[in-house]
This record gives C-alpha cells, sequence and structure tokens, in this order.
C-alpha cells in the first residue's frame, strides 16, 4: 500500500524480505545543494570586491614614484612642448601629458588629441625638475650662470651636457648650503623668538596676577570649613554613640574591637589631614606675592633688558642668514621651455631671473637614464615621501609629519579608550546588578556606536576644546565663581557626604544569608542619594573654585590658547569617545566568557572580588579586550570628520613628539592621513599632479593600520597562547 | 502478556521495603535524622545547628543538625539534588555569590559563627579549602598556582613561596611529576594532575577543613584511585569533608558518612556503621545501589 502511495518517501522493501531497511531519498531542496552555490558566492563577491580595492590602492600607490620618459611633442600647428605622458584616452584617442611650468602662467596638464601631434621624440636632455617651489619645470638646461661678488653674471657653462656636468658638481653644496638657511631661519630665529616670547608672558603673568585679589575671601573659607568639618565630625560621633546604646552586648564587642577601632581612626585622620593640607596648599603664605606697581615696573625693565640681548642674537642670526643667501645668489640656471623659449625663472615675479641651483630638488632626466638609476629616483622619491614634511601646499614633497600624527593620535586614542572602556565594562558584568537598568545601560553603549562620528567631532570641540581645555588655560569662569566661605562650606558638605554615604553604603549590606530589611534599602538608596550629592559637588567645586586661575592664563590673555583650541589631545579623547563602545562590548563579552570555574576556585581560596577581577577574570579577558582594542584602533585610525573639527589641520610641521620639553605636545594641532588624503584630493590647487599622491597616501594609510593591528594581534597570540597552556 | 504475570508474582513473593523516613519526607513532615551511637559525643570542628537554607522561595536544606568530627574524614552521600553540595558550599559561603540564597540557623567553624553580620567572609574562606567537581587550575604556572592563596594574602618573599609550594605539592603528591615543570603551564597536566594540583592549592595556606565537593566524578579511574589515595593521607593532618557520588568511594577514603535526602539528613554514623550495619531500610538500600 505504502509503495503505490508515496514513492518519494518510503521505498519499503517487501514486505516479509529480510535485513533490507526501508529507503528514504532526500529531496534536494534537504540537501541544500543551491544554499552552498549562493553563500560561496556571496563570500566570493565580497572577497573580489575586497581584493579589487586593494589590488588598485596597491598598484597605483606604488607606481606614483616611478620616473616616466619625457616626450618633446610637435603638434600639427607647429607648437612644440615637452611634456610626461600620464593617461591615455582611446576614444577619441587622446593623452593626457604633464607639463608642468606653472609659474610662467602655463597649464601644468594638457589633453593632447592624438590627430593633432605631429610627432613625438625623447630629447636625451630633457630634464624634469622637481623645485622647491611652484611644482615641476620641463625643459633643456641651457646655460649655467656664476655671478661674481660684483653682481656680474658670467656664463661658465653652455649647452646641455656641460650645464647637467655643472649641476653634478654644484648641486650637493648649493642644496647644503640650501638647508643650513632653512635651518637657520627655523630652529635657531625660532629658538630666540621663543626666549621673546617667554620673556613677554612673564611680564603678562606679573600683569595679571598684580590685578587679581590674592587670597579670594581672606582666612573665613578655611575658619568655615574646619567648623563645618568639626561640626560633621561630632554629629557622627553622637550618632556613633547612641546606636551604640541600643545595640547587643556581643555586636558591641564586634564593633570594638581593636584593630577596627584603630583602622577607623588612622582612616579618619589621614582624610582630616588630607583636608588640611588641600587648605594649607590654596591659602599658602609662600604663594601670597603681592606685587606692587614698582615691582611690575622692574618686572618690565628686566624684561625689556632681555628682549635686547635676544635681538642681538636675532640679528646674528639674520646676518648669517644674508651672508648664505649671497652665496646661494650667486649660482644660476637657465632651463629652457622649449614652447615658450622663456627659462625657468627665480621667482614668479621676476621672469627675467633665472633660478637658482639651490631651487632644485631633484633632477630627473628620465630619457638618458639606466633602469638602475630610475629605480634610484624611485626609492629617493620615496624616501623623501616617508622622510620629510611636505612642500607646495602638500602636493609635493613628504608626509613625515602626518605620519607621526596619525600614530601618535591612533596610540594615544588606543590607550585613552582601552582602560577606560575596561573598567566601564568590569563595572557593567561584574558589579553591577544585573537588571533593566543594566541592560538600558548596555542598549544605550552599543547604540552610541551608532551615532554619526561628526557628532561626536561637534561634542569635542565644544566640551573638550572650548570648555575643558580652556579650564585648563585660564581656570574657572569669572561669572559663576564661588565666594570663598561658600565654596569652603561646600567643600566641608562633600567631604561629609562623601564620609556618610561610604558609611550608609557599608551599613546597608544585608546580615548574610538573609533578605535586605527595610532599613537596608533606605540605608542603600541613602548611599546612592549621597554619592550622586558627592559627585554633583565635586564637578561645582572644580567648576566654580575661586582658586583656579589657569595653567596658561598668560598666553590665553594673548590671544594663543595652549589647551583651549583644538588641538592632539582632544582629538584622541573625542576618537576615544566615538570608539568606547566598541571596547566595552568586546570586553564585555570576554569577560563573560571567563569561565566561572576560575572565578569560584579563587573565591574558594580566600581571594576578594576585586582580586579575582584582577588575577583571574582580567588575565582570562585579555585577548578579547585585546580585540576591542583592535576594532578602536582600526576604527579611531580610519575616521576622519570628527579630526576636522577637533585637531587635524593642512599643515602643522611641528610634531607632537620634540627634543624640547616637556617632550610630548599634545596640546599642538597635527596633520592626519585621513585628513590629508581629502585634502590632497580636493583642497590642493593642483589636484591633477596631486592625484597620484592620494593613491600612495591611502596606501600609507593602510600599510599604518595593518601594522599597528599586526603587533597588537601578534601579542593577542602570545597571550592566548599562555593561557590556553601550549607554550611556556 | 506473560511479562505483566511475572512482575505480578515478584510482587507478591519479595516483601516491598518500607520506605517509613522517605515517604515522611515526601509527605513533607519535620523528621529527626537517625544517628548511630556515639555521635551525639564527637567534638565536632564545624557545627551546624538547625541549618536551613533558600533558593529564593525554594527550601533546599532543612533543619541540619550535624557536627563534622574533628581530624577525620566525613562523607556526604546521597542522590542528585538532595542537597550535598549546597551544605558542602555553604560552610565556606560559596552560596553568597548566588543571587536571592537566604539562611537560616547557625554554624560554626572551632567556635566562631560563620553566619554573622560581621565575619569577613573573606577571612573565612582563607580558612577552608575548597575542591570543586571539575579541576580548575588557573591559566597560569603550575608555581603561581599553587602559590595563590598566599600571594593574595600579600606573600611575596619567594622563599617563602618556594617552600610553602614544594610543600603544598608533596602533600598532594604531585611534586614528583611538576617539580621539572614548575614555570610552565597548568593547563599542561593531565585531569588528575590537575586536580591534585588543585588540592594542593587548598592546602597551601594550612587551612582548618578541607572541602571536597565530588573532586573525582570528572577523573578517570586510575586517577580516581591516586586522588583516594591522596585524601587518605592528607586525612593524617586535616579534616576532610567529601561529598561523594560513588558509594564505594565514601567507603574507602571516609571515616564517616551522611547520607542526605531531599535537603534533610537522614543517617549518620561511622562510615563501617552505615554500609555494614546501617539502622534504616532507605540508607541500606540506598547504599547497596536498589534505591536512589
Amino acid at each position: 500500500m505504502t509503495e503505490t502511495t508515496d514513492p518519494i518517501r518510503v521505498r519499503s522493501a517487501p514486505a516479509g524480505s529480510k535485513g533490507s531497511m526501508p529507503f528514504r531519498a532526500t529531496p534536494p531542496s534537504a540537501l541544500g545543494e543551491p544554499m552552498i552555490w549562493l553563500t560561496g558566492g556571496a563570500l566570493v563577491l565580497c572577497l573580489v570586491m575586497i581584493v579589487g580595492l586593494v589590488a588598485m590602492i596597491i598598484t597605483q600607490g606604488i607606481s606614483t614614484f616611478w620616473p616616466r620618459p619625457i616626450d618633446r611633442v610637435t603638434l600639427n600647428d607647429g607648437t612644440v612642448f615637452l611634456g610626461v605622458p600620464t593617461e591615455f584616452q582611446e576614444d577619441p584617442p587622446q593623452t593626457l601629458y604633464r607639463t608642468g611650468n606653472r609659474d610662467i602662467g602655463t597649464e601644468p596638464f594638457r589633453w593632447v588629441s592624438q590627430s593633432d601631434i605631429q610627432s613625438i621624440d625623447r630629447p636625451e636632455y630633457a630634464v624634469m625638475l622637481e623645485r622647491s617651489a611652484w611644482s615641476v619645470w620641463l625643459g633643456i638646461p641651457e646655460r649655467a650662470i656664476l655671478v661674481n661678488d660684483q653682481g656680474e653674471p658670467t656664463i661658465v657653462a653652455e649647452g646641455p651636457k656641460a650645464v647637467l656636468a655643472f649641476i653634478d658638481e654644484h648641486h650637493a653644496k648649493a642644496r647644503a648650503r640650501w638647508h643650513e638657511i632653512e635651518s637657520l631661519k627655523k630652529h635657531d630665529l625660532g629658538r630666540v623668538n621663543k626666549r621673546i616670547e617667554a620673556s613677554r608672558l612673564r611680564v603678562r603673568e606679573a600683569e595679571l596676577a598684580t590685578r587679581r585679589e590674592q587670597k579670594p575671601g581672606g582666612n573665613f573659607g578655611l575658619g568655615a570649613f574646619v567648623l563645618v568639618l568639626g561640626l560633621g565630625i561630632a554629629s557622627a560621633g553622637a550618632a556613633w554613640y547612641v546606636g551604640r546604646l541600643f545595640m547587643r552586648g556581643d555586636e558591641q564587642q564586634q564593633l570594638e574591637g581593636p584593630s577596627r577601632g584603630m583602622r577607623s581612626l588612622r582612616m579618619a585622620l589621614v582624610l582630616v589631614s588630607l583636608g588640611l593640607l588641600l587648605a594649607a596648599w590654596l591659602h599658602a603664605p609662600w604663594k601670597d606675592r603681592n606685587i606692587t606697581e614698582a615691582g611690575l615696573a622692574e618686572i618690565r625693565q628686566a624684561a625689556a633688558e632681555r628682549e635686547a640681548k635676544y635681538q642681538d642674537q636675532y640679528a646674528i642670526i639674520l646676518a648669517r642668514i644674508a651672508e648664505l643667501e649671497a652665496q646661494d645668489e650667486r649660482y644660476r640656471l637657465e632651463v629652457i621651455d622649449p614652447r615658450t623659449g622663456r627659462f625657468a625663472p627665480a621667482r614668479q615675479t621676476e621672469p627675467d631671473n633665472p633660478m637658482r641651483l639651490s631651487q632644485i630638488v631633484r633632477l630627473v632626466d628620465t630619457n638618458a637614464m639606466g633602469s638602475s638609476e630610475k629605480v634610484g629616483v624611485y626609492l629617493s622619491r620615496w624616501w623623501e615621501f616617508l622622510a620629510h614634511p611636505p612642500r607646495e601646499a602638500n602636493t609635493e614633497g613628504g608626509v613625515f609629519p602626518v605620519i607621526v600624527g596619525t600614530v601618535m593620535l591612533t596610540l594615544l586614542l588606543t590607550f585613552t579608550v582601552t582602560p577606560l572602556g575596561v573598567i566601564a565594562a568590569l563595572y557593567l558584568r561584574e558589579y553591577a546588578p544585573q537588571g533593566i537598568v543594566t541592560s538600558t545601560v548596555r542598549i544605550a553603549v552599543n547604540n552610541l556606536a551608532g551615532v554619526p562620528s561628526i557628532v561626536y567631532g561637534v561634542f569635542g570641540l565644544g566640551f573638550f576644546c572650548y570648555t575643558v581645555g580652556s579650564y585648563i588655560d585660564v581656570g574657572s569662569d569669572p561669572s559663576v565663581r564661588l565666594p570663598a566661605p561658600w565654596w569652603w562650606v561646600l567643600l566641608a558638605t562633600t567631604f561629609l557626604a562623601f564620609v556618610a554615604g561610604y558609611a550608609a553604603s557599608v551599613w546597608a549590606k544585608p546580615v548574610p544569608g538573609s533578605e535586605p530589611t527595610t532599613m537596608n534599602r533606605v540605608l542603600a538608596w541613602t548611599a546612592r542619594l549621597l554619592w550622586v550629592g558627592v559627585f554633583i559637588g565635586v564637578v561645582v567645586l572644580i567648576v566654580r573654585t575661586p582658586y583656579f586661575n589657569g595653567f596658561f592664563e598668560a598666553r590665553a590673555a594673548d590671544g594663543s590658547p595652549t589647551f583651549g583650541s583644538r588641538g592632539m589631545l582632544w582629538a584622541a579623547l573625542t576618537l576615544a569617545l566615538l570608539t568606547l563602545p566598541v571596547v566595552i562590548v568586546s570586553t564585555e563579552e570576554a569577560i563573560a566568557a571567563v569561565p566561572n570555574s576560575m572565578r569560584e576556585g579563587s573565591y574558594g581560596c580566600g581571594a576578594s572580588k576585586w582580586q579575582t577581577i584582577r588575577r583571574i577574570v582580567l588575565p582570562g579577558a585579555m585577548p578579547g579586550i585585546l580585540t576591542g582594542a583592535i576594532l578602536a584602533m582600526a576604527r579611531g585610525a580610519g575616521e576622519v570628520a570628527p579630526l576636522m573639527l577637533v585637531g587635524a589641520v593642512k599643515l602643522n610641521e611641528d610634531l607632537p613628539i620634540s627634543t624640547n620639553a616637556p617632550f610630548l605636545h599634545f596640546d599642538r594641532s597635527f596633520m592626519h592621513l585621513g585628513f590629508h588624503i581629502y585634502d590632497l584630493g580636493f583642497q590642493s590647487p593642483d589636484s591633477q599632479a596631486a592625484r597620484p599622491l592620494v593613491w600612495t597616501t591611502t596606501l600609507l594609510l593602510l600599510t599604518i593600520v595593518v601594522s599597528l593591528n599586526l603587533i597588537a594581534i601578534i601579542i593577542r597570540a602570545r597571550l592566548r597562547a599562555r593561557l590556553s597552556g601550549s607554550t611556556v | 502478556m506473560p511479562a505483566m504475570v511475572d512482575i505480578d508474582k515478584r510482587g507478591e513473593n519479595d516483601a516491598k521495603p518500607v520506605y517509613k523516613v522517605i515517604e515522611a519526607i515526601r509527605r513533607g513532615e519535620a523528621v529527626d535524622p537517625t544517628l548511630h551511637p556515639d555521635m551525639e559525643s564527637l567534638e565536632g570542628v564545624i557545627d551546624v545547628d538547625m541549618f536551613n537554607l533558600y533558593y529564593g522561595d525554594t527550601r533546599a536544606l532543612f533543619d541540619i543538625n550535624m557536627a563534622i568530627p574533628r581530624g577525620k574524614v566525613t562523607a556526604l552521600i546521597g542522590p542528585s539534588g538532595c542537597g550535598k553540595s549546597t551544605l558542602l558550599r555553604s560552610i565556606n559561603r560559596m552560596n553568597d555569590l548566588i543571587a536571592g540564597v537566604r539562611v537560616q540557623g547557625r554554624m560554626t567553624l572551632n567556635g566562631s559563627p560563620i553566619y554573622a553580620p560581621h565575619v569577613d567572609v573573606i577571612g573565612l574562606r582563607k580558612r577552608l579549602g575548597m575542591v570543586f567537581q571539575k579541576p580548575n587550575p588557573f591559566p597560569m604556572s603550575i608555581y603561581e598556582n599553587v602559590v595563590y592563596p598566599l600571594r593574595i594574602d600579600g606573600e611575596n618573599r619567594k622563599s617563602v613561596l618556594d617552600e610553602a609550594c614544594e610543600r603544598a605539592l608533596r602533600s598532594a603528591a604531585i611534586w614528583d611529576e611538576a617539580k621539572d615543570r614548575l614555570k610552565q603551564s597548568a593547563l599542561g597536566l593531565s585531569g588528575g594532575q590537575q586536580q591534585r594540583l588543585c588540592i594542593a592549592r587548598a592546602v597551601v595556606a594550612d587551612p582548618e577543613v578541607l572541602l571536597l565537593d565530588e573532586p573525582c566524578s570528572a577523573l578517570d579511574p586510575i586517577a580516581t584511585l591516586r586522588i583516594e589515595e591522596l585524601i587518605r593521607e592528607i586525612a593524617k593532618r586535616y579534616t576532610v569533608l567529601i561529598v561523594t557520588h560513588n558509594m564505594q568511594q565514601a567507603m574507602r577514603v571516609s571515616d564517616y558518612t551522611a547520607f542526605m535526602y531531599l535537603g534533610r539528613l537522614v543517617e549518620y554514623g561511622p562510615t563501617s556503621g552505615i554500609f555494614r550495619r546501617p539502622i534504616l531500610t532507605e540508607t541500606e538500600e540506598y547504599v547497596t545501589g536498589r534505591f536512589g
């Protein structure tokens, strides 16, 4: 019967035949064969797109610096020009030539239709000059000129071959001289400038100090503090005494155990002395230097003397520079553009003045080069790219400050966000009671990851730069400052609330093994309220203190804020905020994945919760935490939008790290590869010329992010191996 | 049809055992534990006095009264879910870690209360060593595993730690296997070695009582045998309380045995008495494998 009705599902053997099982054919839909193809296909599609992108970045980025031949193109209308072919188009056939020579008013790039071209040849002596300004110059070197001391020019070499020999001989020396001039301008003059600035700031500080009241509120504040603190301690003592009357004998004994009493006493003494130290510091008699008008005049006098001395130093350096520049002016070259017949000028405004030898950064005569020389040029261009600062509005030169900025920012961000996120996740997973509040917080944190990054940028600018930064610079806003007595009263109240909150949270713990009583609940809520109060109190104490005038008041008064403007620290903190959810989520997962048997084992050994977390949970979760750090790093390094608001700039050659104290300058604005790519591609005056650099910079950014991640991944792999016991 | 007849016949011929105490427990009546003679006069290192434990609304332990004798091995036996592990874990207050656990009654360790408002639970756990069902060495070196209880006590002097480590590993009979690989990860040890390492960790701080929660249930027979030998050895110096599912194990290692059922202590006496001359039918049926 079954055989006839349902041939697919059951093909049973004839009844009574031994040893053959009923056979069920599986329908193709159940096998899911097509799903393998579908899923596999989707993966392949993704891989093709990603690999394609990376391959394109790599090929384009790598080929940027390869020297290309220089064509001499003769058009049908008789124009002759030199150009480096950079792009070809099939329909209609035309070629994009890089022709350079922007400073005499020609287009630096030119599309030429194939039909317009009469002939193309590659003259051996065509050179491409990479210049310190105005981008490249293409031309034929015709004359080398040496100006003597009287200012009379003499032609010392004529014809391309002789001129090239002249360049070979004198170029290195000319460049060395030029570097010396630059270094004198930048470092030596900079140093003197800094001293003058410092001297001026000292006067400014003194001026600000004379205007300010030295001891806001006098000694009344300290009195109020002592009074409130005394009252608080007295009432606590009274409460303790009264409470003791209602206690049973054995409980009393436990309260009055020798160690417990001594410990409390010591604790109280430490707290009181801390308060007194703070009071002494804020009312420090040695800080009380009332600067009189006479004193101020004296300070001004000293500063003027100092500055005169610095001006002398300045003049000496300037004289040295003038001397070197006069030398530099003597070596000149005429490199002629065949189209106009004009030579490369020393400046755009002086077209009759031939360029100086020292203006050549690199001379590339590709047509005469063998392949080993080409490799040399290629490598030297890479070296310049990686190790030198940019020039020509970032379209030429290197990206060294950009690399440093990016790496520093990424490291600073990682080292900020990881501890913060780990601590938050620890509380969420290990300490917080798992309930609706914790779940809400968790969801909110996860959602933070979806906020557009520009929002973080706006927040960072408003909060970090303008609020926190200006507080560091100039202290609390004078309009919200508390009168000193009230500030001290608030300090004492906050202090008492802290002690009371601590006591309440200790007493709020129910008797072990029993339900919390009403009293416990009330105490727990009191403790919570007191903690909130303490938090608010501390914030108000800091924000409205009459005692803090900032660390960089004088500089801010001069209109150059230190932390009160965009800078690396704030950018790192903004990105830390942005990447915080990533770290919290992965840390939470890692903590949850630490087996409970480990925790129990630790508790069983008599470890406290914190010891268990520190010695068992955190080491066990470390690989997961590192995963979070890696993700945060990758996300942060690639972020551009918020950085444009909080610190990344087009050009700042002052690195955030230097050999001058304090060595790390996190207050400085910085350059960033992500922003640099945007700037090169869309903001530069010669974006056509900058386009290949966009690829190279992208390649560099990828390389940096991948290497930073690789380091973290290697550390993680080692940790994992140690945790799983496969290595020592 | 013929099979049914067989069962009926057996029911008629063999007298079905009468479980008086168990029936009373199932009816929810309060039952006093059956104590063997001279159990009353024992000096207990741990005294449990009318101890009750609740998981939320569920009562897991009912009026437990017993004394764990000093310097002896006491085994807790009983079917799954009878509360023996719960009782063991309430001695070092591991149950505190579970939300919603409440207790009533008293429990003392060497005379000092375990559940009292001002007991320092961390200090209490330091006085007790515990070994768990599954070996749970920490993911660190063997050496660090053993000295962990000392490290968290703030002991960092190398000479003290070295000495304690060797002593503990010798007591746990794993010194010979571990001495050349002290700096290697403990996770590289076999299951039985790991469990002996855990025992070393439990005894390194000289606990007053050693609590073993089914220490052999995750081990193979050879490793089990070694652990049992070790327990006999360790019992010369420490009081041991062991929870076990394995009747033969209880018989081999323990001096006293407590039989628990549904959260009650049913019968408690010297191991030889419990296994050879049990007072209650239930106990006899359980230890011979016919009940539970």
